[in-house]
Parts: C-alpha cells; structure tokens; sequence
C-alpha cells in the first residue's frame, strides 16, 4: 500500500467512523502533507490507517450521526425447522432507516436462513416479516447468470422496475465504481474472479436503490481496499437512509453498526433466548 | 412486455454464447437423420424430429437449471413470475426455431420427395412441445443429471413405441410423428390434423404446468407484509 492508498484509507475509515466532513478533510490534508515533506512509509510514520482513524476519533470525537427514521423492517418472532432440528426460535429484529443491523452467529445457527425469510424467499414456521418500502437482496453466492455480461445483468435487474436500458447501465456502472470496480467490458459472469462476481451481486442488489437491503455475506473474496471501500458504501448508504442487515461473521465490524442480532443457539452463549439485539447505541 | 422480451433476449444471449451446446444442439439431429438414411426414409425424418425436440428440451433444461438461483432476485427486482417462465420460453422458442431452419433444408439438400409444409409444421410442433417440456423437467428437478436421465428416458420411450398404439399419445412428441407420416407417406389429412391438435394441447399443458409450478415457487410469501414508504 503506497502513500495515496494508505489516505484514501484514511478517508475511508474516518468517513465511516462519521467524523466531521470539515474534521477529516484536515486531518488527512495534514497527513498528506506531514508525509510529503517529511517521507517516509506512512505504515511506520501513522501506523494501520484504521488505528490511526481511531486515534483521531478518541481525540477530536464524531459528528451525531442522522436520527434514524421510521422502522423499514419488523421481523417478529422467526421459526424455523429442518426436520426435527430448529435452526431458528423465534428471532426477532427491527430496523429502522438509517441503520445497519449485523446478524452473528455459529455456522449453521441460521443467519441465511434468517435473512431468505426477510427477504420473502422462504416460509417462515412460525413469525411474520414487515417491510416497508422496496427491497433488495444480495444472496451469498450464486445469483449471476454465468454467460451475462456486467452490463446485461443490470439491464436485466433494471427492466425489473421498468428502467430503459441506458439509464440502468449508468447506474450499474456507477455503483460498481464505488466498489472500485470498472464494470463496463466484454467479460462474461462466469470469467470474473470470485471477488469481482461478488461485486456483481452486490451492485445488483442496491441498483434498484431499495429502502431495505439484505446483504448475506457479500464481501466473499474482496480484497482489502474493496473491504473498506464496501463498508463506506454502506456507511454511505446508510446515511442516505436505507435500511441495511449485513449477514456477517467478522467480529470486528461490529462497532460500524447499529444493531447486532446473535442468532447462536442459547445452550452455546448461555443467553437465554437467540435473537437477542443489542450494539451500538 | 418489456420485461418479457428483456428475460427472452438474455435466454437467448446466453444460449448463443454456449457455443459448444450449440454445435452439440446441431449435432445431434443431424446425427439422428444420417444414421438412419440409408434406411426408409420416413424413419430418416422422423428421427430428425426426434432430434430436434430432444436438443431444445435439453436446452431448455439447462437454461431452467441455470437460472434458479437467479429468478428469485429477479422477483425482487419487479418481476412477476409470467415474465420470467414465459419471457424464457419465448428465448428457447427462438433458439428452436433458428436451429430448425438447417434441419428444414437438409431433406431438401439430400433430394427426398416429401410434402415440405409437413415438415415444417412437424419441427414447429417439436421445437413448441419441447421447450416447455425442458423447462417442465428443470423446474420439477434441481439437478441437471436427473433431469437429463429423464428426458434420456422419454427421448427412448418415444423412440421404442408402437406409435399406433393409444399409449403413444401419451409422449409429448406424438404430433410431430404424425405428422412426419403424412409428410413423408402421403396419407390422408387426419394425420396432419390429428398432429397438430396434439402438437397444440400437449404444448398448452406443458406450458401450463410450468407456470404452475413456477407460480408456486416464486410466489409471494404469507408471512411478508409490504407496506409503502410512510
């Protein structure tokens, strides 16, 4: 990581740490220039930039993030069984606009199962799901047609909400830009690397700019910088309003959202009941 | 509409960018005619049809197979389920028709004295029965290799039957043989009508047991509620 990408970084985690706007222009105009006239790698002048980012956030604070907004959706008392084994018992989450909502737990304690549910993929046993507004889905694997095109597939999704072709290209495009990804060209789904398919997953799910995204596990493959600069997406996103559910067994993402749903079987947490909420206040 | 004819064009797309199905989807009916040409040729023609049906079929249930993890984020994205099986069986019709020109000229090419209307209502009857039947067996069967067995054994059950026996109005590609007696026999026009009757109905209940079953698996679940943006 040479010195652009180290503050670019920067930018990146101080934006998703929601310090002022004005804040981090400054703090990373004074990195840069600290950098420029002095040398050196800035790994060994400023350290990790997320410790950095840290660094500065203990000290000058964040801006109050936006109040969040009406409830987009209420999924109440989720059950589900396989059989004669129960993979969910009566999990419940709401999320409002504005909020991000991770959902933890042991492989196999039904977070994608959870999430189909949400999304109205799968029948619930038990519980009732509540959303409000359009939604959008992003499974975690899968959902690309191999032989398409970039460009196809968001034709394909825009034609869906009655979007003319050009305009749905544009945006698939952009919203692959702010993955870092140039999605225009003539690669086939099937030739991208499992990184870059998974952008395609991604970009499809938020091209119809719903007001609800379920996201199970899409950053699969991504790379570091593609990492931090999905999380800015959703930062991003969140702040315009959409409500986000984030599938994810990345711990340490958990202080960038706003609710956390652990869905690990209580006998495994010593909790008394799964489906617990809790996080950042 | 336009979501229709954008699932149709993108089947389509993706069929034509398979190349090596494609020259299999060629292949395999010129085979059928060639093996048995130095035979009667009525057998020769009939074969063919079997082909044809046989090749769209099983593309048709390679592009259902294909597209089941897909469909359901298309429903999210705005789809109804006729836009997806319908839009899709329009793309395969397509692709049938278009490789059913070649099959078209061939008896042609080769010289044999048939009424050539018959044939081409024959293939017509072939490419409108199979892709539905494809899809049919691809919607009912999540894994291609059960699915292809399956169509392997109907192909060789239509093949082996008596076709004057009345179980053989039970396979799906009955018409397109009646109707390849009257074109390469010249027998009387009951033949015909009785093939294109079959031809139609047996493509009605196919196409309707394909939405019925695509209806189920895309439907709107009981447990969501959607409420507009307050």
């Amino acid at each position: 990581m040479n010195a652009d990408d180290w503050l670019r970084t920067l930018t990146a985690e101080l934006h998703q740490r929601r310090v002022a706007a004005d804040a981090a222009r400054h703090v990373v105009a004074e990195a840069a220039t600290h950098l420029r006239e002095g040398g050196g790698d800035p790994w060994i002048v400023f350290g990790p930039p997320q410790q950095y980012a840290g660094a500065v956030v203990e000290s000058i604070g964040t801006a109050p993030g936006p109040r969040p907004g009406p409830v987009r959706l209420h999924a109440a008392g989720i059950t589900k069984r396989y059989g004669r084994r129960t993979v969910l018992r009566d999990a419940t989450l709401t999320v409002r606009a504005g909020q991000i909502a991770a959902v933890v737990g042991a492989n196999g304690c039904g977070k994608s199962t959870f999430l189909r549910i949400c999304a109205g993929l799968m029948s619930p046993d038990a519980g009732e799901v509540t959303v409000s507004g359009r939604l959008g889905y992003c499974p975690q694997s899968g959902g690309t047609a191999d032989f398409l095109l970039a460009d196809e597939h968001f034709v394909l999704v825009g034609a869906g909400q009655g979007v003319a072709r050009g305009p749905a290209r544009r945006a698939g495009r952009a919203a692959a830009r702010q993955l870092g990804w140039e999605a225009g060209g003539d690669v086939q789904a099937r030739q991208l690397s499992g990184g870059t398919r998974q952008k395609l997953n991604l970009t499809m799910s938020t091209l119809s700019a719903p007001d609800v995204l379920l996201l199970d596990e899409p950053y699969q493959g991504f790379d570091q910088g593609t990492y931090v600069n999905f999380w800015d997406q959703l930062s991003r996103m969140r702040d315009a309003g959409t409500a986000i559910v984030v599938v994810t067994h990345l711990l340490n993402q958990l202080d960038r959202v706003d609710i956390v749903l652990d869905l690990t079987p209580a006998h495994e947490t010593g909790r008394h009941a799964p489906g617990v909420q809790g996080g950042r206040p | 509409m336009n979501r229709l004819v954008t699932v149709a064009e993108m089947t389509l797309r993706e069929l034509l960018r398979r190349r090596g199905v494609l020259l299999l989807l060629l292949l395999m009916p010129l085979t059928f005619y060639l093996i048995r040409r130095d035979a009667y040729l009525g057998q020769s023609v009939r074969s063919l049809l079997l082909g044809v049906g046989w090749a769209v079929s099983t593309a048709a249930l390679f592009a259902t197979t294909a597209a089941r993890e897909l469909e359901p984020r298309l429903r999210l994205a705005g789809y109804r389920p006729h836009h997806l099986y319908l839009g899709r069986m329009l793309g395969l019709w397509t692709v049938g028709l278009v490789i059913s020109v070649p099959f078209f000229l061939l008896p042609m090419i080769d010289g044999a004295d048939l009424r050539y209307g018959g044939l081409a209502a024959a293939l017509l009857c072939s490419v409108a029965v199979a892709a539905p039947f494809g899809m049919l067996i691809g919607a009912l069967l999540p894994r291609e290799l059960e699915g292809t067995l399956l169509l392997l054994t109907v192909v060789t059950v239509q093949m082996l039957i008596d076709p004057a026996g009345s179980g053989a109005r039970l396979t799906p590609f009955w018409s397109s043989r009646e109707i390849a007696t009257w074109t390469v026999d010249n027998t009387d026009q009951g033949y015909l009508s009785r093939g294109l009757l079959h031809g139609l109905v047996v493509t009605a209940l196919l196409a309707l047991g394909v939405a019925a079953v695509a209806s189920v698996r895309l439907r709107r679940r009981r447990h969501l509620r959607h409420l507009p943006v307050g």
